[in-house]
């Protein structure tokens, strides 16, 4: 998180860049936001891990946790997607290019990237929680980044076709060869090319090798529950099957007490843990 | 170092602070007592068999506070809050340990709660032992006791028309300056007494193993039994001397980001945007509230999260009891090598 002498609980000022619909039923919007000041800006990316959050604050109506959906090699901004849900996405859905808004971040510990080091990584995403998937696999693809890990396979499902996050990005990459993509839908369209059905059952068909390789999870909790279980089934071990939590959250730090999981606090220690750490953790999610 | 302070010379010593310092202690108010500043008339209580309704931890985390101040372009800014150097007189030992609890939540290495490192480096802590340790409290059952020092600049022991003064800091010395020095006889009385109120305190339950059993039980039918009759009213939390859980909101008039008390036995705490909730009955919110205290705690700093001040005890509006829930969660199974 940025330490620039102001409080931990006081938002840097940030501009918008650009707003845009993700999904054709405008549901999902997506934001990238610029620095007010270059300080602010240095902070963020000294710290910044993909797999982190932050919370985007809009006075008056008050913070909402997003994760960031860019790579730092992407340039001097950050991406955020938001689903239209309570009262502050529904004003980060009102902001326009130019608007002021805050954001305290990066917040929490983000994908164990060393770790993966030199491994096949499992990617699987379902609806909007793809976000920061998005942001690791941009931050894996970039070509000082890409020689470090092995195979990269995603799957990534939503409910319709509509609601697919970044599409020219999937596009090109289906058209790269060091990647291999499975999307899906839940009910058939006409026109579309891939899998049909739940993320869970896809996974299973796809089966991937659990040889050398972590798989990383993120969805809503019912396609999570199923897909760890069906992870486990293809062999892999707890400890390489890693998820990204979410929970109500309000201070972002660790202090408020309101995400907790048993002794661990969302924010703080989380988002990421693996199935082995959520294993010896009490179920209150 | 060991001094005798005279009750009827207390007034004066505390006015005499007043120069200096902000003075809280606890004062009548309704029917109940209250940590308040001294003014002029302040008439100071500590003649209740049992500490002040709300407890201290009001001083460091108060109810309300804004955090950030909204400016007139969409910026934002510190909100400033003017913290005077105070003393707290007369806080129990069961209220001073419970913010010594807290400094593991809010000073961290990573991320330092600017607002309570302030006013607990502003504060200097006057203890007030219990020589008649009250009927709800039950802090050497979880450890600590009616004279425990922990957190304390000064102990006091009431010897009747005098108190013993035992100062245990520098801050804390310098203003119980030029009191004559007790007695080693007055010294040994004074022990006397704490020990005496020590063992007048019953075991109110065990805590051998209760953690494991706790723990282990997290599915049993034990959680549906003992907030069988809890009305989710959350003032167990409000009283909690180590209950810190607090909500963010915005005040749009006033232009303020505010923190204000919140408690984990309210529906809305864990509610989240999608409509799911973790903790959707008080099954789950009795069972979040004792798990943090007496498994969550001790996973993280190896403490139990409760100085057994007796509060939720005495207020709880259907006569919950914390010691009768952990005696019944004494009588759960569990398995011993879960513990090694």
């Amino acid at each position: 998180m940025q330490d620039n002498g102001h409080s931990p609980y006081t938002p840097i000022p940030m501009h918008v860049l650009h707003a845009y619909y993700e999904s054709t039923d405008h549901s999902l919007k997506t934001v990238e936001l610029s620095f007010d000041h270059a300080a602010d800006s240095q902070a963020f990316f000294e710290a910044f891990n993909p797999g982190q959050f932050c919370l985007l604050s809009v006075a008056g109506k008050g913070e909402s946790a997003l994760g960031v959906a860019s790579a730092a090699w992407e340039g001097n901004f950050v991406r955020f997607t938001a689903q239209k849900m309570g009262s502050v996405t529904t004003a980060l859905h009102g902001l326009k290019a130019g608007d002021a808004i805050g954001m305290r971040g990066p917040l929490g510990n983000g994908f164990p990237l060393q770790d993966w080091k030199g491994k096949n990584l499992v990617i699987i995403g379902g609806g909007c929680a793809f976000s920061t998937l998005y942001a690791l696999t941009k931050h894996i693809h970039h070509e000082s980044h890409r020689d470090d890990y092995g195979k990269l396979t995603l799957v990534y499902g939503t409910r319709t076709s509509g609601l697919c996050m970044y599409k020219h990005d999937i596009a090109a990459w289906h058209e790269n060869e060091d990647m291999e993509i499975h999307q899906a839908i839940d009910v058939p369209e006409d026109d579309w090319l891939h899998h049909v059905g739940y993320v869970p059952d896809v996974v299973r068909q796809v089966a991937p090798s659990p040889v050398n390789a972590v798989a990383v999870v993120c969805g809503p909790p019912i396609m999570t529950k199923f897909t760890l279980p069906a992870l486990v089934e293809l062999g892999f071990a707890p400890e390489n099957i890693f998820t990204s939590l979410e929970k109500r959250m309000k201070c972002g730090i660790g202090k408020c007490g309101r995400c907790n999981l048993g002794p661990k606090y969302i924010c703080k220690d989380g988002p990421v843990f693996s199935l082995a750490e959520l294993n010896a953790l009490p179920a209150d999610l | 170092m060991n001094l005798i302070l005279e009750k009827h010379a207390l007034p004066d010593l505390l006015q005499s602070w007043r120069g200096n310092y902000d003075v809280y202690l606890p004062q009548k108010m309704e029917r109940f007592s209250h940590f308040m500043p001294l003014t002029d008339n302040s008439v100071l209580v500590t003649h209740e068999p049992h500490n002040t309704r709300i407890s201290p931890k009001a001083l460091f985390l108060p109810m309300t506070e804004a955090l950030v101040k909204f400016t007139r372009f969409g910026g934002y800014e510190d909100a400033q809050q003017v913290i005077q150097p105070r003393i707290i007189f007369a806080i129990r030992p069961c209220d001073a340990q419970a913010v010594q609890l807290l400094d593991t939540s809010f000073i961290q290495e990573a991320y330092t709660d600017p607002l309570w490192l302030e006013r607990r480096e502003k504060t200097i802590t006057v203890g007030l032992g219990c020589h008649e340790p009250c009927q709800t409290g039950f802090c050497t059952t979880v450890g600590y006791g009616p004279f425990n020092k922990a957190d304390l600049d000064v102990l006091l022991t009431d010897m009747g028309d005098a108190y013993l003064v035992e100062t245990l800091s520098k801050a804390g010395e310098d203003c119980f300056q030029g009191l004559p020095c007790a007695s080693d006889e007055f010294v040994e009385q004074a022990l006397i007494v704490q020990r005496n109120a020590h063992d007048q305190m019953p075991v109110a339950f065990e805590t051998e193993n209760l953690k494991e059993k706790l723990e282990q039980n997290f599915n049993s039918d034990y959680w549906e039994t003992v907030s069988q009759s809890c009305l989710g009213c959350g003032v167990c939390t409000f009283l909690c001397p180590t209950c810190f859980c607090f909500d963010i909101v915005d005040e749009t008039q006033r232009r303020e980001r505010v923190r204000n008390w919140d408690t984990c036995m309210f529906r809305t705490y864990s509610l989240e945007a999608s409509g799911h909730n973790p903790r959707p009955s008080k099954v789950e919110r009795t069972r979040q509230r004792l798990s943090h205290k007496f498994v969550y705690w001790l996973d993280q700093v190896n403490q139990i999260g409760c100085t057994g001040c007796g509060r939720c005890v005495r207020y709880c509006p259907v006569g919950l009891d914390i010691r009768a829930m952990l005696r019944q969660a004494q009588t759960l199974p569990f398995e011993v090598s879960h513990a090694g």
